[in-house]
């Protein structure tokens, strides 16, 4: 008899969570309304009681973002894992997109270009943008174009705020923080592959030599060009967010202020990073 | 739609989008589990991070044929909780904070009338044997079905509903001795 109670209890209970009332529940068990009815009204307290309690939205952002940042490092291990020289993988990258440009036709690609990070053609957007980088002939116009698509993924932001899909504003804000991060890394590798292209002249002394008036001026002068392109693009990327935000609906502000903030810093940083490397 | 079967295996296969959908599912329920039992916010919130943690980082190791999805997070989750009672050396039984915060304030009065009402059934579910507290935190925070708690919980289904039938009666006494 108790066992059966438990089972007749359990299953009203189950009814309820999925919307019928105390009333209709007890009207199927009539024999033991008298019972349950008591116990199915504390057990409805009870289930408001608890779904009352809930974690802060700016919480749940913060979560979501150490997650996503997980997982961006756990891809880079694994791209550095597979031990391809890197001119390699640029190759066949390369190589496998113009492959795949013949094979999906260039209507693909170009239908691609607007897609946002929630549509199907979005991986073919990426990868276009992947091959961009790749046949890039300097790393000046590799930078400019990371700037360039960092202000992509802040207008498609933009978008997914106004659809109001959180987790996209995340998977964004780590994007952006991608491509920021690549540009001061190039231009270390950039002096990186200068030094060693000195060491190995016959003529160069044991120590790189000091750069001349010119390449000095030069390296000058491109610094400044990238760092006003990223002062430019981190006041054009805030103001879209910014505006964003503003019309935004509640739910969603939280995680969006979080990317403004953490897109801002990225900005910052970077700028930081290329002024402290120009006056070395 | 979310088919949770198919976003559970692009998860594993390191699908960061299918685990962004986990995430979002379950990451109320584990929350709100773990602050019944712990009745503390910050270190509920420590503890619900580091079970997503722990599920990122062990996800390309489920079976699903082992348990389901649901079972696997909340086992871990429970373990948690089982380890935090363990190494901070106390009985599941702490005073409650005066400064939890708990909910919304957009509407500070609602939500007074809130933090009090959970207040009070945190008390009560408090005053439950260990075993009743667990299945009425599943079932009714985590919102768990019978089935799953059972998992969870390495019981059969029967003890949980018992568990949550003798659970309930006792609630129901307190509610009542508190009119």
């Amino acid at each position: 008899m108790t066992r059966k109670i438990e089972d007749i209890f359990n299953n009203c209970l189950e009814r309820m969570f999925k919307g019928e009332s105390v009333e209709d529940c007890l009207g199927a068990y009539p024999e033991q309304s008298p019972e349950l009815e008591s116990l199915l009204q504390a057990s409805c307290a009870l289930a408001k009681r608890a779904s009352a309690i809930e974690p802060g939205p700016e919480f749940k952002a913060q979560v979501h973002q150490r997650l996503q940042a997980m997982l961006y490092a756990e891809q880079k291990k694994l791209a550095e894992r597979a031990g391809i020289p890197v001119w390699c993988r640029r190759w066949a990258l390369a190589t496998t997109a113009v492959l795949g440009f013949l094979l999906i036709g260039i209507g693909t690609v170009g239908a691609a270009a607007s897609t946002l990070p929630d549509e199907t053609l979005y991986p073919v957007k990426l990868a276009t943008e992947q091959v961009t980088l790749t046949l890039a002939f300097s790393d000046m116009d590799k930078a400019k174009i990371h700037i360039q698509y960092a202000e992509r993924r802040a207008d498609e932001m933009v978008q997914m705020a106004r659809q109001g899909k959180s987790d996209k504003i995340t998977m964004l804000t780590g994007q952006i923080t991608s491509h920021l991060d690549r540009i001061p890394v190039m231009e270390e590798e950039q002096e990186a592959s200068e030094g060693r292209v000195k060491a190995k002249a016959p003529h160069a002394a044991t120590a790189p030599a000091p750069p001349s008036e010119a390449e000095a001026y030069s390296k000058g002068t491109e610094v400044d060009e990238l760092k006003v392109a990223l002062i430019q693009s981190r006041a054009e990327n805030l103001n879209a967010l910014r505006n964003a935000l503003d019309k935004a609906p509640e739910k969603l502000k939280p995680v969006l202020q979080q990317a403004i903030e953490n897109m801002e810093e990225d900005y910052n940083n970077t700028i930081i990073i290329i002024e402290s490397g120009s006056n070395k | 739609m979310f088919i949770e079967k198919d976003v559970v295996s692009r998860a594993i296969k390191g699908d960061g989008e299918a685990f962004a959908q986990l995430y979002e599912r379950y990451f109320d329920g584990i929350y709100r589990y773990i602050y019944i039992r712990l009745r503390n916010q910050s270190e509920a919130e420590d503890l619900t991070q580091e079970v997503f943690v722990k599920a990122l980082e062990a996800i390309g190791c489920y079976k699903e044929r082992n348990l389901p999805f649901a079972a696997w997070l909340f086992r871990i989750a429970h373990n948690l909780v089982i380890d935090y009672f363990r190494k901070q050396g106390k009985v599941e039984k702490v005073p409650l904070e005066d400064d939890m915060i708990l909910v919304s304030k957009s509407n500070p009065a609602l939500a007074a009338e809130r933090e009090l009402e959970i207040e009070e059934l945190i008390n009560h579910v408090e005053k439950l044997s260990p075993a009743q507290r667990e299945v009425i935190s599943l079932r009714f925070g985590a919102e768990l079905s019978v089935a799953e708690a059972a998992k969870v919980l390495g019981k059969n289904e029967g003890t949980v509903k018992a568990l949550q039938y003798n659970g309930i009666v006792a609630l129901r006494k307190m509610l009542v001795a508190d009119k």
